[in-house]
């Protein structure tokens, strides 16, 4: 049975941007569909129109010759379009099987026997009666994929299904996604990663700005010619020169332990680690092994015992944040909007949140407002935040120029040492880009960093050196030109 | 046509606009109600609003209402500006009222010129008690501050209640629900001869300017505004984020307390049951509408205060039920949060094309 859907001059208009200009696109069954962009390029409102979230200002979807009328994600379903999103719609205390049965009116009974089925024909082995909280990502993933297997699908969309997998998951879902395809079901594969469109797709579609710029066979096209499709400028390609060996040791952690009274929270177990003037230490690992904790213990968010971290000869473990930065520490967060930076305030009042007792920005418990714009001003310059206006409320950022600004507050004081938490999630590639020089610039001026990062690719990149973080526990430094990805994703799974 | 277009960054001009905006569209819903009630709109609205401040003793009794009114919401503006929701202010009053009235009845035989500033101190004292208990079982045990503040209210209008008819009452008041008279050394002096506006209108400036110095001017306010919007965010810069939201609280407490104190020792001169009009709740509007600036809160809390004020004389001349004023309050609010969709949205008009 084939199954033909066409999108057809879809154009979808948000105040101030036009998500979707004109979009017509064809695919056919037991092919594999890559859809890819920066963030921002309008897949994300495409593949929501396609799975009945939005509803376009024009154009329409045709299943099979079929005019589809998606006014709602049921409507969707109706028309056995499946879709997974990138973050699980699971309820997390409840089982596996009660998180199945909830959209379905099926008999229990006949609904457990088609699951079963359904998981030995794709080799899925999950317990259906424990909660989904016991369950590693990829089988969340599982769960979220059975879900729509059990409407039998003709169109599977898979919305940035790897970013919290492993390696291994990923390969895994891999198999299994060539496998559906081969049954006749259509997949439509959305990405920002490359290598992974390489890897799994048959033919890719590449859309910048609204606009769709290009669709073409994988076999005609290589990563180089995709990125800079997807970039629309041809990309510099960085390499960082090899730091001399220096041995003059600038951050010390010993036998540091964090135990957490939150049962959500990851304890850290036993870290022991330095770092050398002029490294950069990258700690990999997949997402909630104790990265947040990590970075926390390392900032002074969390205090520890004051001998755990000897800094530039100094004892700090038991300073806070303020006072760390006395000693020429800064911290980049993971969350920008939520931690590093505050939207509802203004850029200059964000860039004052980064104080310390030389920048004057308060003298005798007043604000010195113009201390404050002053160096803000320098940071838009020097760090390349596009606005001129420091007044502007920094929600009014795009996510690559809040992490200038934040990455630029922190590094204007030229800190000894950047401790930052995934520095380019979630942004663009230009912006990850210039996020990534900068690092690189940091490490040639002799100043150390302490990369903790869920992109193995951005480890492999920027580190010097290399841990992996599982479970709370990290594993022997290893020196990045020994490590390769395979070898990290093993790691960071767990295994030896 | 018209099309709705997102604007690149909220207008400032409209930020100050909405406020007009919003009170203009409550007089025209407001005379709607009136004409469909069977009253002559027009009539009925100047005896809302014009007759009830068109003599001196009028616009006296205007401030009388607008300067607890102005306290509140002053402080409330502390607590809404950095996220914290107390809409318990009307508790923090009561209390305040109550432990500056105890102490001023301590003193009910007594004059001195120190008792009016220690009535005065334990009013903003009980009113930062009463405050501190939702700050501290939402800082340290994540309760929701909406609804143990709001519960804290009743708790204690029950507590007055207790008082003024049991320990508290007058000996010599025939059972009445009311205390003694406090001394006039315990009162706030009346301003004029024959009005009832009193000195607790100083109190009111007072906290506009502290309260405009202390947010936008120093260290502490900032320290306040970044714990309030996220204690993430105040951990991850040192500040120490808990105290903080305390400290909102205490200040939003002292100032209910002052309004408190205001009410008993001004014209009234006792406690007894009815201390406030919810002036506690009212406020919520006035700070609001006052877009949450010592400035604009003025000017809000005279407007507020009128519908106190027109809802007495509508209903004397026109029989109309006081609690319209509710209602005008309540569609204050209602406008004001509603037109602040223009200030992210512009409306366009634009031609029909053929």
């Amino acid at each position: 049975m084939n199954t033909n859907l066409k999108i057809s001059n879809v154009t979808k208009i948000y105040p101030g941007c036009v998500a979707n200009d004109n979009v017509s696109l064809e695919f056919n069954s037991g092919k594999i569909y890559a859809l890819l962009g920066e963030n921002g390029a309008g897949k994300s409102t495409l593949v929501k129109i396609l799975s009945g979230v939005i509803i376009p200002d024009e154009g329409n979807i045709y299943l099979n010759e079929n005019n589809l009328k998606l006014n709602s994600p049921l409507d969707a379903k109706k028309n056995d379009i499946g879709m997974v999103f990138q973050h699980f719609n699971l309820f997390e205390t409840l089982s596996v099987f009660e998180n199945l049965i909830i959209d379905s009116d099926e008999e229990r009974e006949s609904l457990r026997e088609k699951i079963d089925t359904i998981m030995k024909k794709y080799n899925f082995s999950i317990d259906l009666d424990i909660p989904v909280l016991n369950l590693s990502a990829g089988q969340k993933q599982k769960v979220e994929i059975i879900r729509c297997l059990i409407r039998s699908p003709k169109v599977l969309i898979m919305d940035e299904p790897t970013s919290v997998l492993t390696e291994q998951e990923t390969s895994e879902l891999f198999l299994s996604l060539k496998k559906f395809s081969e049954e006749g079901i259509l997949i439509i594969y959305i990405t920002h990663k490359l290598k992974e469109v390489m890897q799994l797709c048959d033919e890719v579609a590449v859309m910048r700005r609204g606009k769709l710029v290009s669709v073409s066979e994988i076999k005609n096209e290589n990563i180089e010619s995709l990125a800079n499709k997807m970039v629309g400028q041809n990309l510099k390609t960085i390499k960082k020169k090899k730091a001399k060996t220096s041995s003059d040791q600038l951050i010390k952690i010993t036998n540091l332990n964090f135990t957490s009274e939150d049962p959500f929270e990851t304890n850290l177990m036993d870290i022991n680690f330095s770092v050398n003037r002029g490294e950069c230490l990258g700690i990999a690992g997949i997402s909630g092994n104790g990265q947040s904790e990590l970075f926390q213990v390392l900032s002074g968010e969390i205090i520890s015992e004051k001998n755990s971290i000897e800094f530039n000869k100094n004892y700090i473990g038991d300073l806070n944040p303020q006072e760390r930065r006395e000693y020429l520490m800064a911290f980049s967060p993971e969350d920008r909007l939520e931690q590093a930076a505050i939207p509802q305030m203004k850029i200059f009042e964000n860039v004052a949140l980064n104080n310390f007792k030389s920048s004057n920005f308060f003298n005798n418990g007043l604000i010195n407002e113009n201390k404050i714009k002053e160096h803000s001003k320098k940071i838009i310059s020097d760090f390349n935040v596009n606005t001129d206006n420091i007044d502007l409320k920094s929600q009014f950022l795009s996510g690559g120029n809040l992490q200038k600004l934040i990455i630029g507050r922190e590094l204007i004081t030229s800190p000894d040492l950047l401790i930052c938490f995934n520095p380019t999630w979630g942004l663009d590639v230009g912006a990850i880009n210039y996020i990534h020089e900068t690092l690189i610039k940091i490490n040639e001026q002799n100043k150390s960093i302490i990369l903790i990062s869920t992109d193995t690719d951005e480890l492999l990149k920027l580190s010097d050196k290399i841990s992996v973080i599982h479970k709370g526990k990290l594993s022997k430094i290893m020196n990045s030109e020994e490590v390769t990805s395979e070898k990290l994703g093993i790691l960071m799974g767990g295994a030896n | 046509m018209i099309k709705i277009v997102k604007r690149d960054q909220p207008s400032r001009a409209i930020f100050f606009f909405t406020p007009v905006l919003a009170i203009f569209l409550t007089l025209v819903a407001g005379g709607l109600i009136f004409f469909i009630l069977g009253f002559k709109p027009f009539e009925a609205l100047k005896f809302f609003f014009i007759v009830p401040i068109a003599d001196k003793y009028g616009f006296s009794e205007l401030l009388l209402k607008a300067t607890p009114l102005c306290l509140i919401a002053i402080g409330l503006s502390f607590c809404f500006k950095s996220n914290n929701w107390n809409i318990g202010a009307e508790g923090q009053l009561t209390f305040g009222a109550i432990v500056s009235g105890g102490v001023a009845l301590l003193f009910y035989e007594q004059e001195g010129f120190y008792i009016l500033p220690t009535v005065i101190l334990a009013g903003a004292i009980g009113g930062m008690l009463y405050a501190s208990i939702p700050a501290i079982l939402k800082t340290y045990f994540n309760t929701n501050e909406i609804l143990v503040s709001l519960m804290l209210v009743y708790v204690s209008k029950l507590i007055l209640d207790y008082l003024v008819v049991g320990p508290w009452s007058n000996p010599e008041g025939f059972n009445f629900p009311e205390t003694r008279q406090f001394s006039d050394s315990a009162k706030l002096p009346l301003l004029f001869e024959g009005l009832r506006i009193h000195a607790g209108i100083f109190l009111a400036l007072a906290a506009v300017v502290i309260s405009w110095f202390v947010f936008y001017k120093t260290y502490l306010g900032f320290q306040m505004k970044v714990s309030g919007f996220s204690l993430k965010t105040a951990k991850y810069a040192g500040y120490k984020g808990k105290k903080m939201i305390i400290l909102v609280f205490l200040i939003s407490g002292a100032c209910a307390g002052l309004a408190g104190v205001g009410e008993i020792t001004g014209p009234i001169g006792q406690l007894h049951r009815e201390i406030s009009p919810d002036y506690g709740f009212t406020a919520i509007i006035v700070a609001f509408l006052g877009r949450l600036h010592p400035v604009g809160i003025i000017f809000a809390s005279l407007v507020v205060a009128i519908t106190y004020l027109g809802a007495e004389t509508a209903q004397i001349f026109m029989q109309i039920p006081k609690y319209t004023g509710q209602v005008f309050q309540g569609m204050i609010l209602f406008f004001l949060l509603a037109s602040d969709y223009l200030l992210f949205f512009k409306i366009k008009f634009i031609g029909l094309k053929k």
